[in-house]
């Protein structure tokens, strides 16, 4: 048996510090992927440093700003009344995103840092994974993809980002809080995840031993309209094959801020700027909507697998944008 | 609704689960819940490579590894025998050469004192191999084709005339996926060694075979061998063999000289207990202008596991189906690098079915006629293969009542008529015409003295229900209350059990039910023959007839005797009889042996911008011959249209194209339906009793998946005019 140590970490500061002081530590929240890759054989730390007792939970609202704490949980932050207010969306991101008993163990903090289902990282006895071992190729792009992105990918690896919740908070410009062994710091989220480039194994600017302590997400403006659509396989508890976050303001008929993020696609999650401001300034009509979509996927890396996306993806960005406006307002 | 005849008494009530209790309150003992002292665990180290050798196997860092007790590996493990034909020849004996024919065989197995240790040990054993290039692709031209494989394949009339003179031709190519089983219980065997003796708990379904082939695998006498199968956690055909692994855990039990328990983990249930083959099919219909069918001709090929067997006849069915005076059916397989090919519900029939019903929805669209009435317009109303009446049919009333059911005549015929809002709506019908297939079987009746029987036969319920219907039936033919019957299966030293499999268990133990309750009668009015102070003295037992706990005579009900009363009078313990079926022959009966029928009426809603698709009512009615439970028949119809509608739009075994890997052998890959796919599912059944067994049943533990693909193909084609001809149904074929 592999065995490893375990430890519950009494404060923060010492958490932080067990897991900065070696390579082979790894933080434990909810455990929902970290296990999982465990009991895979894909992840073998050392040590796991329990930090699911420490302070860093709750959903705070302060003003025009929601602070989620890195513990809360996505069950947690779902049924907070703010969000279902003011960020529908997000709310509905995080109830497609996972079943009840993963909303309830799993964190906010855990579910940005939630690892790709692609089925070649997933299995050890797949030698080409440029993600878990740098340089050794990428099977996916060799065999048969589907669950993959098309955005920010290349030959590299096409491993997607599977969470439904950051999409919308990508969507949102929310910030990330984090805390290193030399200080804390703010992360926009989309600094956050870098792209894959040569490099598939860096998923994001965590240095090692940083921790997620919160989240602040601006609330949609009173009045704001938005929709979370995902397309799947299955009617529940399945990964996106394309998704889409959008939060239109419209005043007097014409969209004044169009937010709009797709997942589902990208290796990160994927905002579509240029859709956003092909919106802004427009009347909210179908036309506009579906020219609008046409500009969210640029230069796309698809392989036989996952050529339909692109198409897709852009009919559930028109989609999402047409039930916004016109079913998407205040609750 | 018309319903079967002659529903009287206990058999034909939906009575609950005679094991539902013990099964809800986690009771009911499934393989991997035995433990024994000093228990130790195996697990399985699988190759990398589709095709080739294996070069070097270094099993010191496994041997080193805590806890562990032995690593076994081709080049230790002792000589063993092939287990014996089932019908099919078996896989062969694990760890025999270093030769590798898939993906995912065993090379080695490590056996640990715990289940932790063991699967550690094993990521430890490092295996290389000299790859050959593995054949994965049926147009690879080194594949080898087998024709007519098991002597299925038929011909009548001039088919090639026909078709080239018929009004209207049709002809298209269908495929399906490859499927998996994947029942929710993991596989699992705890093999015990006691001396010469071995006991087996495993998740099979057929213990008789099984003890047969473990006893041959080690040369053993089939005495020496007792398999255990109280309770299966599902199997859906995928416990029809002696799969490997359980020799292993029985050879890995030898080794250590202790108690040994192997759980399959789920990624190696994709590869280590069979699937249902992927299939391409071609159908070529000819028919009048007036839809009367005169050229049918329906072609199928399947892969094979390069070594393997499999009985899985696509085309077979289509030359039953439907009055054609000209038919062609053909099935072939081609040997590839993939792991084992086996039965999984509906073998053959699902995929066959989608094939033929798809093509006469087609034909029907051709016509410009109502997909329902080309169907009865080619009813066959004898079976046009045999040339023979059937056994029973009342596949017309399955139309009949599902059509009125369903609301039929509410379709509007033209494609992508049928709307509301973003979702076009779409009807569609398939028939089934399943297959009749039935094993001997033998079983025994007990009365004991305090007038509770217990009857047995070593055969499984593997969530079927054969508990609770057999219960109901031998309650029935001695005459006593549900509670005072006991049924017993699972253990393969009772008597010899036919195999849950082919929708043929029921048939084949319930008559052998019928035939030991009959003897044991028998074996009472015997007892009594000479007794001057019973009132059944000298009766014959067309004389008598049983209730309430005891025998009476038929002329006067008053005059009778109970069972206790008569085991007390002659200071007998208890009274035991056997009886034993075995199928009917065709020729001889003057009749063609009906399987179930059924028709299937599938309301689909697409959204075509987004190729969503949700399966919105399933009305399924069916003739299975005399129902036994309405509540556990009904219950294995719709467990089967869950798995229709999984086969339809969700299941596929992805294997790499470069390796041979299964790339989706898990549930988070390899998807399944879940509770928000699966609409309300209706179910009706119809018909009479079945004239081919004494029982009057036909299984219904298959026909709940055939037809659903091909309804829900049609009903997309009706939603939204196009036609998608492969399984499953996927978003990429529908925006």
């Amino acid at each position: 048996m592999r065995e490893f140590e375990y430890v519950r970490a009494g404060e923060v500061g010492q958490a932080v510090a067990m897991v900065t002081a070696d390579p082979e530590t790894s933080y434990l929240a909810g455990g929902t992927t970290q296990l999982d890759l465990m009991k895979d054989g894909v992840l073998a730390p050392d040590r796991l440093v329990d930090i699911t007792r420490l302070p860093l939970g709750g959903v705070t609202r302060d003003g025009d700003v929601l602070r989620v704490g890195a513990l809360a949980s996505m069950e947690e932050l779902a049924a907070d009344p703010t969000v279902a207010e003011r960020l529908p969306f997000l709310r509905e991101a995080l109830l497609m995103g996972a079943s009840p008993q993963l909303r309830n163990m799993a964190t906010i903090g855990g579910n940005l840092l939630q690892r790709t289902r692609c089925r070649y990282f997933r299995d050890p006895a797949v030698s080409a994974c440029n993600k878990r071992r740098r340089g050794t190729g990428c099977a996916a792009v060799q065999e048969v993809a589907r669950m993959h992105a098309i955005l920010g990918a290349s030959e590299h690896c096409i491993a997607l980002h599977p969470s439904d919740m950051a999409v919308a908070l990508v969507a949102l410009d929310a910030v990330v809080h984090l805390l290193g062994a030399g200080g804390s710091r703010s992360v926009p989220i989309r600094e956050f995840y870098l792209l894959p480039g040569d490099t598939p194994d860096v998923e994001n600017v965590l240095r090692h031993g940083e921790l997620i302590t919160a989240v602040e997400v601006p609330l949609l403006p009173p009045g704001a309209r938005s929709t979370y659509l995902k397309v799947r396989d299955r009617a529940s508890y399945e990964f996106a094959l394309t998704s889409a976050a959008v939060a239109l303001r419209i005043d007097g008929g014409v969209i004044g801020e169009a937010r709009v993020a797709m997942g589902g696609v990208g290796t990160v999650p994927w905002r579509a700027t240029t859709t956003e401001q092909m919106l802004e300034g427009s009347p909210p009509s179908p036309e506009v909507f579906a020219a609008a979509a046409e500009l969210a996927i640029t230069d796309p890396y698809v392989v036989p697998g996952t050529a339909f996306k692109v198409e897709l993806a852009k009919r559930t960005v028109a989609r999402a944008l047409r039930t916004a406006a016109t079913q998407g307002g205040p609750r | 609704m018309t319903t079967v005849e002659q529903r009287t008494g206990l058999v034909g009530q939906g009575v609950d689960r005679v094991d539902g209790p013990l099964k809800v309150t986690g009771a009911a003992r499934y393989p991997n819940d035995f433990s024994y002292p000093d228990l130790a665990y195996a697990a399985l180290v699988r190759s990398t490579v589709a095709a080739g050798r294996i070069s070097r196997l270094d099993t010191a860092a496994a041997l080193a590894s805590p806890g562990v007790l032995a690593v076994i590996t081709h080049q230790n493990a002792p000589r063993l025998e092939r287990a014996p034909d089932s019908g099919l020849t078996a896989p062969p004996p694990p760890l025999q050469d270093d030769r590798i024919t898939f993906h995912g065989q065993y090379v080695a197995v490590v056996v640990a004192d715990s289940a932790e240790e063991a699967t550690a040990a094993a990521r430890r054993v490092e295996a290389e191999y000299e790859p050959a290039e593995p054949i994965l692709d049926m147009g690879d031209p080194r594949a080898e084709w087998i024709t007519d494989p098991w002597g299925t394949d038929s011909s009548r009339g001039d088919l090639k005339g026909a078709l080239a003179s018929a009004e209207v031709r049709f002809e298209a190519t269908y495929t399906t996926a490859a499927n998996s089983n994947s029942p929710m219980g993991l596989f699992s065997t705890v093999a015990v060694w006691d001396g010469d003796d071995l006991t087996i708990h495993d998740s099979t379904q057929w213990p008789s075979y099984l003890r047969k082939a473990i006893a041959q695998v080690f040369s053993l006498p089939e005495g020496n061998v007792r398999v255990l199968c109280p309770y299966v956690g599902g199997a859906f055909g995928a416990g029809l063999r002696a799969w490997p692994h359980i020799m292993l855990a029985a050879l890995a039990a030898r080794t250590v000289g202790r108690p040994v328990k192997l759980v399959l983990t789920r990624p190696e249930m994709f590869t280590g207990v069979g699937h249902r083959t992927a299939s391409e099919q071609c159908v070529k219909l000819g028919a009048t202008r007036d839809g009367r069918l005169v050229a049918l001709a329906h072609e199928s090929t399947t892969p094979l596991q390069i070594e393997g067997t499999q009985f899985e006849p696509c085309t077979a069915g289509s030359a039953s189906a439907y009055a054609c005076p000209n038919v062609i059916t053909r099935d072939r397989q081609v040997r590839l690098n993939i792991p084992w090919c086996n039965f999984m519900r509906a073998p053959g029939e699902a995929q066959g079915n989608f094939a033929l019903e798809s093509a006469m929805d087609e034909l029907a669209y051709e016509l410009g006629m109502d997909p329902l009435e080309l169907r009865l317009r080619n009813y066959s109303e004898d079976n046009p293969r045999l040339e023979l009446p059937w056994s029973s049919k009342s596949l017309r009333e399955c139309y009949e009542v599902g059509a009125e059911r369903f609301g039929w005549s509410r379709r509007s015929p033209e494609p992508g008529s049928m709307r509301d809002g973003d979702s076009l709506i779409g009807y569609g019908v398939a028939g089934v015409s399943f297959f009749w297939y039935q094993e001997p079987c033998e079983a025994r009746a007990t009365l004991r003295k305090d007038g509770t029987a217990v009857v047995r036969s070593a055969v499984t319920d593997i969530g079927t229900g054969t508990y609770t219907v057999m219960t109901q039936l031998s309650a029935e033919c001695l005459g006593l209350d549900m509670a005072h019957v006991t049924f017993e299966l699972g253990d393969s030293d009772l008597p010899a059990g036919a195999a849950a499999g082919g929708s043929g268990l029921t048939a084949a133990v319930g008559s052998a039910v019928q035939a030991a309750c009959r003897n044991l009668v028998r074996a009472f009015l015997d007892t009594v023959r000479d007794d001057p102070t019973s009132p059944l003295q000298g009766c014959t037992i067309d004389e008598v007839s049983v209730g309430g706990g005891r025998i009476h005579r038929i002329d006067a009900p008053e005059s009778g005797e109970a069972y206790a009363d008569i085991l007390a009078a002659h200071g007998i313990g208890e009274l035991s009889a056997d009886g034993s079926s075995t199928p009917n022959d065709p020729k001889v009966a003057g009749m063609a042996p009906s399987g179930a029928f059924a028709a299937r009426f599938v309301e689909v809603r697409v959204d075509p911008d987004l190729g969503l698709m949700q399966v919105a009512r399933v009305v399924s009615v069916v003739d299975a011959g005399r129902i036994l439970n309405e509540k556990t028949a009904t219950s294995q119809i719709m467990g089967g249209t869950v798995g229709g509608i999984g086969m339809a739009m969700l299941e596929e075994i992805v294997t790499d194209p470069g390796t041979g890997r299964v790339a989706n052998a898990t549930f988070g890959d390899y998807l399944i339906p879940v509770n928000a796919d699966i609409p309300d599912m209706e179910v009706a059944f119809v018909g009479r009793p079945d004239r081919f067994n004494s029982v009057g049943v036909k299984g219904v533990g298959e026909i709940g998946l055939v037809g659903i693909g091909a309804a829900i193909a049609n009903a997309v084609h009706h939603a939204t005019g196009r036609r998608v001809r492969s399984l499953p149904i996927t978003i990429e074929q529908l925006f």
